[in-house]
C-alpha cells in the first residue's frame, strides 16, 4: 500500500511530502525522504517487550507489571525528574506534564541540551521570526550561523531556502545569496557565497561587529574580528542590509559555545537592528521533530517551555537550577522517567552515572544507551510509523503525524495515561 | 597532545541514532575526527586508536582524518563517546560546554569500548538486544 | 436527566426582553426549560443579579502568538501563579495566563463563551489544541484573511464569489468561526517590512487596496450567510490621527443583514486618535461615536486600556514593530506564509503617561457616547488593553461618574484638555452592562440562534449569578461593591452544571468549539479547483492534504451550518 503526504518524524523540518510503501506492517520503500528519513522508516528496529533489570541481567515483564512498577517508583520518589519528550507526540507530552504536576516532580525536555539557551535569549529580547514558507517565497539572503543543515536537517535547503523556488524567487539558486558562519568547514559552508570562518568562541564578537556596522559604527571595527577580516564583515553587512528579505538560521554552534544564550541574544539583536533597514527574520534550527511541540505543550499548560519544577505546588522555572543536567549533576533526583530521548548518550557522563544509581524508567521504542542505565524499559509505537499525533515544526507550524499501519505496540500516550491513572488512584487513597 | 574537542551532528550519526546497538553507530560515534597534521605529529593513521582524556573522563576512540578542521581541534559527533569527556557544569545555563572541552590525545592499542561497556562503566547493566 | 432549579434570581436577559425580574430558572440536560421535575436540586440565588453566561467577543487566549507571549515572558508567568487545588490544575501568568488559568479566571467572572480574536489558518491546529485545554468556555475562532494571497487575487479579479468560496473552504478546513481582517493588506506588506497607511493604499505586488479587500469580504461573508459579520481590526492601529482611517472604514460598510451588523470593528479605542504625533494625540471618540450612532450596520467593541502591565499581541506585525521602536523592550514577530503576520511586545500603561491617559479615556468615552449598548461591547482586546480580569473595574467606571472623577485625580492632569470624558455624565445601568457583556455579543456573533447569550426556553443553561443585589445597591456610589461582585460570581453555571462557586472552580469542565460551515455548490468547491490546488502545493510548505484540522482536534465540535447564496 502506498501512502502519500507522509510526515517524517525525524528532524525539525517535519517534511510532510514523503511517499511511503507499507507491506505487512513494515515500511518497504520511501520516496522524497533524505538519508535520515530512509534510515528511520526502512531500518526500524524495536525492543520487543518491556524489560526489567534483574540483578546483573534483564528479564522480560508484561506491560501491566511495567506500568505498575513505574507508578510505584514515581510514587516512592521525593524528587522525580521526567525528562525527554521531544520524540513523541503532543498528546503524550500533555499527559506527561499533568503527571509531573500530580507528583510534584520536575519536567524537562531535550531543549535543555539543545536550544534551551535560545529560549533564554528569547525571554530577554524576543524573537522576530516567521514560518518557513515566508522564507521560501521571499528571502533573497539566507544566513546559517553555527548550523550545518546538510548534515542535521538535510532537506532544509531544498524545501525552504537555498534551492527552493518560491513565489517571488523564481530561480532560487541564482537569486539567493547564502552566508554561512561556523568555526569549522562543513558541507554547508562549502556551498556558501560568503563563509565567515570564526575563531572558536568568537561568535559573540563577530555578531557584535556586524551589529556595529549595521548601526553605522563601522569605523570601530579593527582589521580582524574573531578571525574574520574587516572587509568580509563589511561585505556581509552590506549583503544583509541590501536584502529584500533576509533570514538567519542558527544552530547549536551558538547555543553550546562559550557565551551560550548571550550569543543568541546578540544574533537576535542583530536581526532587530537589520529590521531598521529591511526585512529580516531569525529562527533556531530545532533538532528533534517535535522538540518545539514539547516547548509549546509545556508552555500552554505551565507557562514555561522547559525545566519546570512542581515541587512547591506551583510551576517554578529557573534554567541552570531546574534543568536536567544540573539536577543530575547535583545528584538531586531520586527517580527518573525518560520518555522518547536518550540522556545516556547525550548527557555528560556524570549525569549518566546518576541515572544508573537511581530507579530510571525509560519509555522508548528502541534499545539505546539509556537502556543499559535503566531499571525498566517500556517499548512503544513510533509516532509517524505506527502511532499518530501532533507535532510542531521548527517554525511552530503544527502538523499531524500519520499512522502508517496498526502494529502491536501501545503508544506513549496510552502508557502514560495508565501510569497517570495508577498514580492518581494511589494518591487518592 | 592537547586539543579542543568540538561536538555536533553528522548525517551518519543521525542515520544510525535510533539503532545505537549497531556497528554503524559505534563506528561513527567513536570516530575522532582530526586534522592530518595533528595525526602526523601524533604518528597515527586512519583507524588507529587514541586515548582521549579530559578532566572529566577518558575513552578510547578511533582516529579519522578529515578536511575542514584546523590544527588543535578535534571533532566527535554528539553521543556517548564524546560525552564521556564533557563536564556537567552549565554555568547556570542548563547547557554543558559541549563544544569546548580541553582534551589530551595519546596513541594506544587498547580497544574501543562498546556503548554497552561505556554505560556499564557508568554503573549500568548491559542489555543484549 | 439532570435537573437544576435556580430560584429567586434577579434576572436581566436583554435578548428575552427581561430587564430585572425576580424569577426561577428551570434547567434540564443543560438547557433552559419550562419546569423541572420535582426533587430537582435547588440553588437559591437570594435575589442576586443573574445574567446569561458572559460572552467575550474579542480576546486573545489560545494559539501560536498567545503561547509565544507566554514562552517569551517568564516574568509574566511568575506574576500570577496558583497551585494545584481540588480539580484546579496549576496555573501561571498574569496578562497571558496558561490555558487553564484563562479558563478558571473567566469562569469565576461568569464567562462561559470566548471568541479567540485571531487564528492564522496554517496554525489553526494549535489554536484548537489550546481550546481543548480551556475547558470551561465554549470557544470560537476568528480566522485571519487579511493577507491571504488567494483572497487578494480574487479581490484583484473583482470576483466576490471566488472570495466567498475561499472563505468557505478555509473555515471548513481550519474549523474557524468567522472572517477576521487584521490590518487588511498591511500584514502582506509587512512581508517586505512595509505597511499600508490608509484604506486606499496599494498592497505591494497584489495591487489591491484595503478598501477593496474589506468591501469584497463583507459581500462574500453575506453570500455565505455566516452567523457573524466580517470582524475587522482597522489599518493604522495606534497611530495618531488614525480616526480618519476608522471613519473611512465605517463608510465602507453597507447594510446587508437584518439580524446583525455587517461590519464589526474591534478594539476601536486604539483606532480613535486625533493629532499627528504622540505629542498632540487627542481623543476623537465623539467623531467615531457619531458615525456609529448613525449607522446600525456597524457594531464595535471598546478595546479599553487599563493602567498597569500587560502584553500586546496581534496579527498586525507592522504595528508591533512600531511599538517596539517606541518601547525598545523585547519584540517578537511571526509572519505566516501566504496568510498573515503577528507580533508581540510587553507594555506598561502608566497613569503618568499622557498618551496612556488619553487612551484610557477614549475607551470609556466610546461606551458612554454610543447611544445603543447593542452597538458597543465591553472588551479590552485581552490582553492588549488590559487582562480580562480588569473587566469588573471597567464596569464600575461605566456605572459611576463618581469613580471616574476619583480616577481623574490620579492621572496626568493635562488629560482633560485632550479628552471629553469628564464632561460626560452618563452612567450605565445593570441592563446596559448585561447587553455589553453577553447579549450584544450573542447577537453580533449570531450565536443567539444556538442558545447563547439568553435564558429563553431552549437556550443553553449558561448562567452567571453575581453576589450583587440591584435593589439594595446604588452602583454610582457603591462602585467598589460592583467591582468585587463582577469579579467573582456566586455561581457560574455552564450547560446546566455549576462550574464555579464564590471564586472556586468546582469541575474540570468540558467545553465545545463552535465553527461555521457554509455549504457551497460543487462548482465553488476549491478541492476541485486545479488552479487553487496547484498554487497551494507550490507555495505553501505544508501539503494541502495535511492542512485541514482533523475532527479529532474538536472533541466536542459544533458547527453552525449555512447555505451559501452562490
Amino acid at each position: 500500500m502506498k501512502i502519500e503526504d507522509v510526515v517524517c518524524t525525524f528532524c525539525g523540518c517535519l517534511c510532510d511530502d514523503l511517499v511511503v510503501e507499507v507491506e505487512n506492517n513494515r515500511v518497504c520503500s520511501v520516496e522524497n525522504g533524505c538519508t535520515l528519513a530512509n534510515e528511520k522508516f526502512m531500518r526500524d528496529h524495536r525492543l520487543k517487550n518491556p524489560i526489567r533489570r534483574d540483578g546483573n541481567g534483564w528479564k522480560a515483564v508484561s506491560y501491566d507489571e511495567a506500568i505498575r512498577e513505574t507508578a510505584e517508583i514515581l510514587l516512592d520518589a521525593d524528587r522525580p525528574l521526567l525528562y525527554g519528550w521531544s520524540g513523541t507526540h503532543g498528546e503524550a507530552q500533555s499527559v506527561g506534564v499533568h503527571l509531573a504536576e500530580l507528583i510534584g516532580g520536575v519536567i524537562d525536555n531535550t531543549s535543555t541540551v539543545c536550544h534551551g539557551p535560545s529560549i533564554m535569549a528569547i525571554q530577554e529580547v524576543g524573537h522576530p521570526g516567521c514560518t518557513l514558507g515566508q522564507v521560501k517565497n521571499r528571502a533573497d539572503v539566507i544566513v546559517y550561523w553555527g548550523a550545518n543543515p546538510i548534515d542535521a536537517h538535510p532537506r532544509h535547503m531544498s524545501r525552504y531556502t537555498t534551492y527552493a523556488d518560491g513565489f517571488f524567487i523564481e530561480n532560487a539558486f541564482r537569486d539567493r545569496k547564502v552566508i554561512v558562519a561556523d568555526v569549522r568547514q562543513t558541507e554547508s559552508s562549502a556551498i556558501a557565497d560568503e563563509f565567515l570562518k570564526i575563531d572558536r568562541g568568537g561568535d559573540y564578537a563577530a555578531l557584535s561587529a556586524l551589529r556595529a556596522i549595521v548601526r553605522g559604527k563601522g569605523d570601530l571595527i579593527p582589521s580582524r574580528v574573531a578571525g574574520v577580516t574587516r572587509e568580509q564583515l563589511f561585505r556581509v553587512a552590506e549583503i544583509c542590509m541590501k536584502a529584500k528579505f533576509g533570514a538567519i538560521f542558527f544552530g547549536l554552534g551558538l547555543t553550546m559555545s562559550p557565551g551560550k544564550y548571550k550569543n543568541i541574544r546578540n544574533a537576535i539583536e542583530l536581526t532587530q537592528e537589520l529590521n531598521r533597514h529591511t526585512k529580516f527574520t531569525i529562527s533556531p534550527m530545532r533538532g528533534h521533530w517535535n522538540v518545539y511541540g514539547s516547548n509549546e505543550v509545556f508552555t500552554w499548560i505551565t507557562g514555561y517551555p522547559y525545566a519546570i519544577d512542581f515541587a512547591r505546588g506551583i510551576a517554578f522555572y529557573n534554567p541552570g537550577e531546574t534543568t536536567s543536567v544540573d539536577i543530575l549533576m547535583r545528584g538531586e533526583c531520586d527517580a527518573c522517567l525518560v520518555v522518547a530521548s536518550d540522556p545516556g548518550a547525550h548527557f555528560p557522563r556524570a549525569c549518566a552515572e546518576h541515572l544508573a544509581r537511581i530507579p530510571t524508567v525509560q519509555i522508548d521504542p528502541h534499545v539505546n544507551a539509556t537502556t543499559h542505565l535503566a531499571t525498566l524499559q517500556i517499548p512503544v509505537a513510533v509516532t509517524g510509523i505506527d502511532a499518530e499525533g501532533t507535532a510542531y515544526r521548527m517554525d511552530g507550524v503544527p502538523i499531524r503525524a500519520r499512522k502508517l499501519f496498526t502494529g502491536s505496540y501501545p503508544n506513549d500516550q496510552e502508557i502514560l495515561e495508565k501510569i497517570f491513572a495508577r498514580v492518581k488512584e494511589a494518591k487518592r487513597s | 597532545m592537547r586539543v579542543i574537542l568540538n561536538t555536533g551532528r553528522t548525517i551518519r550519526q543521525g542515520s544510525y541514532v535510533e539503532r545505537k546497538t549497531s556497528a554503524d553507530y559505534m563506528e561513527e560515534a567513536a570516530s575522532l575526527n582530526m586534522n592530518r597534521m595533528d595525526m602526523f605529529e601524533l604518528a597515527v593513521e586512519d583507524g588507529n586508536h587514541i586515548r582521549v582524556r579530559s578532566d572529566h573522563g577518558e575513552v578510547v576512540m578511533k582516529a579519522r582524518a578529515v578536511e575542514g578542521l584546523i590544527r588543535g581541534q578535534v571533532f566527535v559527533c554528539l553521543g556517548p563517546y564524546a560525552n564521556h569527556l564533557v563536564g556537567p557544569e552549565t554555568h547556570g545555563t542548563g547547557m554543558p560546554d559541549f563544544k569546548t572541552t580541553q582534551v589530551t590525545l595519546e596513541p594506544t592499542t587498547d580497544p574501543v569500548p562498546t556503548i554497552r561497556e561505556l554505560m556499564e562503566r557508568c554503573g549500568g547493566v548491559g542489555y543484549e538486544d | 436527566m439532570t435537573d437544576l432549579l435556580v430560584k429567586n434570581a434577579y434576572v436581566i436577559d436583554p435578548l428575552s426582553g427581561i430587564r430585572g425580574e425576580i424569577m426561577d430558572i428551570a434547567i434540564r440536560d443543560g438547557k433552559i426549560v419550562e419546569d423541572t421535575g420535582s426533587g430537582a436540586p435547588v440553588i437559591d440565588a437570594g435575589g442576586c443579579l443573574t445574567f446569561p453566561g458572559g460572552i467575550d467577543s474579542h480576546s486573545h487566549v489560545c494559539g501560536t502568538k498567545v503561547n509565544f507571549g507566554r514562552y517569551m515572558s517568564p516574568e509574566d508567568m511568575r506574576a500570577g501563579r496558583t497551585a494545584r487545588k481540588g480539580v484546579m490544575r496549576v496555573t501561571s501568568g498574569y496578562s497571558v495566563p496558561t490555558t487553564f488559568g484563562n479558563s478558571y479566571r473567566y469562569s469565576t467572572m461568569g464567562y462561559t463563551t470566548v471568541l479567540e480574536g485571531a487564528m492564522a489558518p496554517l496554525e489553526a491546529r494549535h489554536t484548537h489544541e489550546e481550546f481543548t485545554a480551556t475547558p470551561h468556555q465554549d470557544m470560537l475562532a476568528n480566522t485571519l484573511f487579511d493577507g491571504n494571497w488567494a483572497i487578494m487575487e480574487a479581490v484583484r479579479d473583482k470576483d466576490v464569489k471566488r472570495a466567498a468560496a475561499i472563505v468557505a473552504w478555509t473555515l471548513d478546513a481550519v474549523k474557524g468561526f468567522a472572517i477576521k481582517l487584521t490590518n487588511p493588506g498591511g500584514t502582506e506588506a509587512w512581508g517586505w517590512g512595509k505597511d499600508v497607511h490608509s484604506v486606499r493604499d496599494e498592497v505591494p505586488y497584489f495591487g489591491v487596496t484595503p478598501a477593496e479587500i474589506i468591501e469584497t469580504m463583507i459581500r462574500a461573508n453575506e453570500l455565505l450567510n455566516l452567523p457573524h459579520s466580517v470582524h475587522i481590526h482597522c489599518n493604522n492601529l495606534g497611530v495618531p490621527g488614525n480616526y480618519q482611517t476608522t471613519l473611512d472604514t465605517i463608510d465602507l460598510a453597507p447594510d446587508l443583514n437584518r439580524n446583525r451588523q455587517s461590519l464589526y470593528l474591534t478594539h476601536v479605542q486604539f483606532h480613535s486618535y486625533g493629532g499627528s504625533t504622540w505629542r498632540d494625540i487627542s481623543s476623537k471618540s465623539e467623531d467615531i461615536a457619531r458615525a456609529v450612532n448613525s449607522r446600525p450596520q456597524v457594531a464595535i467593541d471598546m478595546g479599553q486600556i487599563m493602567f498597569g502591565r500587560t502584553t500586546t499581541m496581534t496579527a498586525d506585525g507592522p504595528m508591533e514593530w512600531k511599538l517596539y521602536m517606541l518601547h525598545h523592550n523585547k519584540w517578537s514577530n511571526h509572519d505566516v506564509e501566504l496568510e498573515t503576520g503577528s507580533g508581540i511586545i510587553p507594555v506598561y500603561y502608566g497613569r503618568k503617561s499622557l498618551v496612556n491617559c488619553v487612551m484610557w479615556a477614549i475607551g470609556l468615552e466610546l461606551a458612554l457616547l454610543i447611544n445603543d449598548p447593542w452597538q458597543c461591547m465591553l472588551a479590552t482586546d485581552n490582553p492588549n488593553g488590559a487582562p480580562f480580569v480588569k473587566y469588573p473595574e471597567i464596569i464600575a467606571l461605566l456605572m459611576s461618574s463618581r469613580y471616574r472623577d476619583i480616577e481623574r485625580s490620579a492621572i496626568d492632569p493635562r488629560t482633560e484638555h485632550y479628552v471629553p470624558l469628564f464632561a460626560i455624565d452618563r452612567e450605565l445601568d445593570w441592563y446596559d452592562i448585561a447587553v455589553m457583556t453577553r447579549a450584544a455579543q450573542a447577537k453580533a456573533l449570531g450565536i443567539e440562534r444556538i442558545g447563547k447569550g439568553h435564558l429563553a426556553e431552549g437556550a443553553e443553561a449558561d448562567i452567571a449569578i453575581y453576589p450583587l443585589k440591584p435593589d439594595e445597591l446604588d452602583p454610582a456610589a457603591d462602585y467598589q461593591q460592583v467591582m468585587a461582585g463582577f469579579a467573582k460570581t456566586r455561581y457560574t453555571i455552564k450547560r446546566g452544571r455549576v462550574v464555579a462557586r464564590n471564586g472556586e472552580v468546582v469541575v474540570e469542565g468540558a467545553n465545545s468549539t463552535i465553527w461555521s460551515r457554509a455549504d457551497v455548490p460543487p462548482e465553488y468547491d476549491l478541492n476541485r479547483d486545479a488552479e487553487f490546488v496547484k498554487k497551494f502545493e507550490q507555495y505553501y510548505t505544508v501539503r494541502m492534504r495535511n492542512y485541514p484540522v482533523q475532527d479529532i482536534y474538536l472533541p466536542r465540535g459544533y458547527f453552525i451550518s449555512t447555505e451559501a447564496s452562490l
